[in-house]
């Protein structure tokens, strides 16, 4: 019985002990209040702030549950994440075209139900949000935010290119991939969040897949190119594609890119090809934006069904 | 009795892990898909994009296609020669059900060809689905200005 007690009791005091060890997230440094988001209205900017501050800010409240060691470390590997892949900290910093996609990216991330955490949700009830919320943040994006094309004026369709250029690889060692533009569509979509429009090529073998109905995982050696052109208005008030805005790749393979879901991510920038990423992890951004779509092999695209209608 | 208790749970946990598995079915967008070209010479799906467009007012987009000797255009800007076949598919667009902000392609509603033969003439066909009956489009000429002025999409 003397055993038993004092098995409990060093196990209490290992417990105690174990608060002086704490993340540092925790301390008020790393806890700044945030400024009320500018140019959103107000009950917009409370939803956010309810929802996604805790973890996507520098605003977190700390509950006593989240301070106890060890679940305060898992809290604030959680908030690392969090702020790593969406930081609202950062409005001030940003022009209206990067508030918006974060809107746009927290909206999303809320309608595939990914966002707010249900571990995170369990114990902070408020943070859910109730379709009128939803609504809310909907609505607001649909009137308030959605980018207009260009007026015709602006054209400056690639003229001058430079015949061949040298362009540098991704960060993450991926060179680029200059013949993309001989695959055939596997769709293009219109987005009126950041007024573009895009066409996703696939290769051969993108291709092959979607004939043999094996898209999901797609086979080694698929590679997409979504290509992304900035909306034009043109005189009959149509839609074209304007100034060029990007290339994104998703190549294939599975044990070369094990580290990032098997899938090698890369972007080319602009007419200059400029390669997208400041360090070999830029990746980590493209996959928390996928993320949403892991059963879908992380691939948003529903690609068209693309025969050879006479070869029967 | 708590072996075959314990025997008996993780069968159980095992069924349920894979029963809640997501079905991991292939997501191809056929509504949007041309499945039958009974009445048209060349499925335009299998061609190389060049452009595209949106109607804003009709909520419709197209995406121009075109054949081997059309695709010069996209290298070298080159007007068309002849042996070109340019296809514009039109589709109703739809809310992209994966990403609020998007929009993709829902069914066909119109396909319209032209081909560039012998002695520089156009041809313009216009087909209706869902057989893709080649129909009059009594604005033929209209529709052929449109298309051979939609810009086309460049990349460097």
């Amino acid at each position: 019985m003397k055993l038993k007690f004092k098995i409990i009791g060093c196990m209490l005091s290992l417990v105690l002990l174990a608060q002086l060890i704490r993340p540092e997230e925790i301390s008020s440094v790393k806890t700044k209040p945030v400024k009320r988001l500018a140019g959103v209205p107000e009950e917009v900017a409370k939803v956010l702030e309810t929802s996604c501050f805790d973890c996507h800010s520098s605003q977190t409240r700390w509950r006593w549950f989240d301070r106890l060691t060890p679940v305060n470390f898992l809290v604030a590997s959680h908030i690392r994440d969090g702020r790593k892949a969406l930081d609202f900290s950062q409005w001030d910093s940003l022009a209206t075209p990067q508030r918006n996609a974060m809107l746009y990216f927290a909206l999303n991330g809320i309608l595939s139900k990914e966002m707010p955490l249900s571990s995170y949700t369990a114990l902070h009830p408020a943070a859910k949000l109730d379709q009128k919320e939803i609504d809310l943040l909907r609505n607001y994006l649909l009137n308030n935010v959605v980018s207009k094309p260009a007026s015709v004026e602006s054209n400056s369709n690639g003229a001058d290119k430079p015949f061949m250029m040298e362009v540098k690889k991704s960060p993450n060692g991926i060179a680029y991939l200059p013949n993309y533009r001989n695959w055939k569509a596997i769709s293009t979509t219109e987005r009126f969040d950041n007024g573009t429009i895009r066409i996703i090529f696939g290769n051969p073998i993108a291709v092959e897949a979607i004939h043999e109905g094996k898209t999901n995982p797609w086979p080694d050696g698929t590679i997409f190119a979504k290509t992304a052109w900035k909306q034009q208005q043109g005189k009959d008030g149509s839609v074209y594609a304007g100034q060029f805005v990007q290339v994104e790749f998703m190549i294939k393979d599975v044990k070369r890119y094990a580290g990032t879901k098997g899938w090698g991510w890369a972007r080319w920038k602009g007419e200059n090809l400029l390669p997208y990423g400041k360090t070999v992890k830029f990746d980590s951004e493209c996959i928390s934006c996928h993320r949403p779509e892991r059963d879908n092999d992380y691939v948003f695209t529903r690609p068209l069904d693309i025969r050879d209608l006479n070869k029967k | 009795m708590r072996l075959p208790f314990t025997a008996g749970v993780f069968p159980l946990i095992i069924l349920l892990m894979t029963g809640c598995k997501p079905n991991t079915t292939d997501r191809i967008n056929n509504a949007a898909s041309i499945t039958s070209t009974s009445r048209l010479p060349e499925n335009p799906l299998e061609m190389t994009p060049m452009a595209v467009s949106l109607q804003p007012d009709a909520k419709t987009m197209s995406t121009l296609y075109g054949n081997g000797i059309a695709t010069k255009r996209l290298r070298d800007g080159a007007d068309y020669a002849t042996g070109s076949v340019l296809y514009l598919v039109t589709w109703k667009g739809k809310a992209d059900p994966d990403w609020f902000g998007a929009r993709i392609p829902d069914r066909v509603t119109t396909i319209e060809r032209i081909s560039f033969d012998q002695n520089g003439q156009k041809s313009y066909a216009f087909f209706k689905g869902p057989a893709w009956y080649a129909d009059t489009d009594m604005k033929e000429e209209e529709r052929r200005g449109i298309i051979l002025s939609i810009p086309i999409a460049t990349s460097p």
